[in-house]
């Protein structure tokens, strides 16, 4: 087995923070002003999440968490294996698909998947509580990934 | 505008119970019923890096983890201060990343999952997430342990 670059775990909440604020602001705006108004910060979304997805280590969040935010916090307790954050990344990015390419076809899709996305983030966020990581063991216990 | 506020507060609202949720059942336990024997020799289970086979006089905890699950290092830590420190208890930990069967078998579906085994290494209560210590300081004291 390769040996996995283990990284800080605030680096990945402290990205679902700022996801957390777009995809909710995308769902106001569709709410608001009709669902296409949430158009344009579904496009950012998903094209953070396929940054991250295909990208990871220049991404802006990671840029930011690194030069800003990380020299003001105090060393982590614990570092983590980065493959199930990443794979919630992926998650996140599925329903970025759905909103963007869907939200085209149905315009509730784009509310409907910023609602998706602000959960996962926010719990991400503020709860610590990770659903993509969550679903890692389940999802290959029956087989659906790797 | 009411109705874009009201789903806006709704879906924060949404996001914040299923945080509170979360934090109040995450590695919060119950009892087993099946009383099932754990084989620690079969689960290939160590402590500390040896490998395991005896019970603890009293109890024993097994801890389940895998490579990628961010708070295991920390709960195994703990788990082992409270081997040390009380008398009769023993620890063992069991990494399950390449072994789905085994995560299929005992129904695992988060890292850690904690059980605790009385003195002939029946399972009789189990944990999933990061334990809840005074619970768990609870059913130790029932077997015994001090």
């Amino acid at each position: 087995m390769t040996e996995i670059k283990r990284i800080d775990p605030r680096g990945p909440r402290f990205g679902a923070g700022i996801t957390s604020v777009l995809s909710l602001a995308s769902f106001a705006l569709s709410f608001q002003f009709g669902f296409i108004a949430g158009y344009p910060l579904m496009v950012a979304l998903f094209v953070l999440f396929a940054w991250s997805v295909f990208l990871p280590k220049n991404h802006p969040y990671q840029l930011i968490f690194q030069k800003l935010v990380r020299p003001r916090l105090k060393e982590p307790t614990e570092l983590e294996d980065p493959r199930p954050p990443q794979f919630a990344q992926k998650v996140g990015f599925s329903f970025a698909i759905l909103g963007t390419l869907g939200g085209l076809v149905v315009s509730a899709l784009i509310p409907i998947a910023a609602a998706f996305i602000f959960i996962a983030a926010f719990l991400n966020a503020f709860f610590g509580f990770c659903l993509g990581c969550q679903m890692y063991l389940g999802l290959r216990r029956f087989g659906i990934i790797r | 505008m009411e109705t874009s506020l009201i789903a806006t507060l709704g879906l924060l609202a949404l996001g914040v119970i299923g945080g509170i949720t979360f934090k109040v059942l995450q590695g919060k336990g119950h009892r087993v019923s099946t009383k099932e024997i754990i084989d620690l020799g079969k689960l290939k289970a160590n402590n500390n890096g040896l490998p395991t086979t005896e019970y603890g006089k009293k109890a024993t905890l097994v801890q389940f983890s895998t490579s990628y699950c961010g708070q295991c290092p920390g709960v195994k830590r703990t788990l082992s201060q409270l081997e040390y420190r009380l008398g009769g208890l023993c620890f063992a930990e069991v990494d399950i990343t390449e072994r789905l069967d085994v995560a299929a078998h005992f129904n695992i579906s988060q890292t850690p999952t904690v059980f605790l085994l009385n003195d002939k290494g029946h399972l009789i209560y189990r944990m999933g997430g990061v334990p809840k210590m005074n619970q768990l300081m609870q059913e130790l004291e029932k077997l015994g342990v001090k």
